[in-house]
């Protein structure tokens, strides 16, 4: 239901133009990506996950140190505690 | 039934610009950085003794003008601006009184999607007072955002638009939508001054009568609602929206209007866009931008024409107008 890592990463790349894009590098260190990059994302996963219960604490990054692959683990999470709620 | 049909419009733009440039020195950013996040090159901030109300006046009586009316002829104005001249009376009442209107005066907040809303209510309204109609979007947000608020203060931009509606025989309006979600109320706001927070010296001192946004989300919710309102008018008319001829968006950030366009198949030679010149002048950028059009002759008879904005609020509304109206059936 979720893009794995490579493919979030792939889909990162796509909305914000950056050639590359480390997943452990924290984002604030991405001169390349912005917020309005993860906003068009996640407006796009949104739109395809209606019911995956995502908004936009998923990028929250109160201490500077979140990165695309904190981000994908916190999708796990969102999307899995939405399927045990479902049961 | 009475259609309408839109004879004049005009604008307002005060004199003083604040470039990008200007703007990321105070800020301590890049140029390119400012430029990149919202395509603003430029902006138009009002100087003093210019006003809400000041702006209207000019960019109402320049629509007038083209009208070939004068303030006798105006049975209803309708100012839409979320930075009214003063708490209380309503901007309108300015506006009136300076250009000398016979008729009605009414304000209509509805942010950014202002301009629009009053369009939609300015052609119900014709239909059962067919007589000339006044229509002005007017804001000064540089006058309500601090001083060193970076995030609106790269967009905002002061400005007016007019428009004149007067009645017609041709059928203009092919389709609307407005609407509004009122649980949004914190994505852009001004805490105090008004009955929840009334000011005192402590609202002053904290700052509270600036705006504040929140971006992130404005734009999840700028792009989501404005797909939305562009395909129920759309649909409601039964046009596809390769058949539109001009699309004229709220000029808020050209990002949000890039987005908004890829995601309706809206593609870039049918969007007419001046935000890098003006930045986003709020209930003014819609009027502006379509008086800028017709200037420039981008709209000709017969041409599909979809106006569609959002708005704090959160708001949105957006028509489909056929310039010079289609043939009603008997």
């Amino acid at each position: 239901m979720i893009p794995t890592l490579e493919v979030l990463v792939e889909q990162m790349q796509a909305v914000s133009g950056a050639p590359s894009i480390d997943p452990d590098a924290p984002l604030v260190e991405l001169s390349e990506i912005d917020s309005m990059d993860l906003m068009e994302w996640l407006f796009s996963f949104q739109s395809s996950h209606p019911d995956a219960g995502v908004d936009a604490a998923v990028f929250d990054n109160e201490d500077g140190s979140l990165t695309i692959r904190t981000v994908h683990e916190r999708l796990e999470r969102a999307v899995s505690a939405d399927a045990v709620s479902e049961r | 039934m009475t259609t309408f049909g839109i004879t004049g419009w005009g604008t307002a733009l005060p004199e003083r610009t604040l470039t990008s440039a200007e703007l990321g020195e105070r800020f301590g950013v890049d140029e390119q950085w400012i430029v990149s996040r919202c395509g603003i090159r430029e902006r138009r901030w009002v100087e003093d003794g210019q006003t809400t109300a000041s702006l209207a006046v000019d960019a109402g009586r320049a629509a007038m003008d083209r009208a070939g009316l004068t303030g006798e002829d105006i049975a209803h104005l309708i100012v839409a601006t979320a930075t009214p001249e003063q708490p209380s009376p309503a901007t309108s009442a300015f506006v009136h009184h300076e250009l000398g209107i016979s008729g009605s005066a009414h304000d209509v907040n509805a942010e950014c999607s202002g301009f629009v809303y009053a369009l939609i209510m300015a052609t119900a309204l014709m239909r059962i007072d067919p007589r000339p109609i006044l229509i002005i979007g007017s804001d000064t947000h540089s006058l309500t955002t601090a001083p060193d608020d970076r995030d609106l203060g790269i967009l905002v931009g002061d400005g007016a638009g007019a428009v004149v509606l007067t009645p017609g025989d041709g059928e203009w309006l092919l389709g609307w939508d407005m609407g509004a979600d009122g649980s949004r109320t914190n994505s852009l706001k001004v805490l105090a001054g008004g009955s929840r927070m009334p000011t005192t010296p402590q609202t002053v001192e904290d700052g509270l009568h600036f705006a504040t946004i929140n971006g992130n989300e404005i734009y999840l919710n700028a792009v989501r609602l404005t797909i939305g309102t562009v395909r129920r008018t759309l649909a409601s008319a039964g046009v596809d929206v390769s058949d539109v001829d001009v699309v004229i968006p709220h000029q808020a950030n050209i990002r949000i209007i890039n987005s908004i366009a890829s995601h309706t198949g809206i593609v870039d030679e049918q969007v007419f866009t001046n935000l890098e010149r003006y930045g986003n002048t709020a209930s003014a950028s819609i009027p502006i931008a379509l008086s800028e059009a017709l200037d420039a002759e981008r709209v000709s008879a017969g041409d599909l024409v979809l106006l569609a904005g959002f708005g704090a609020g959160m708001t949105w509304a957006s028509v489909l107008l056929r310039w010079g109206g289609a043939e009603v059936a008997a």
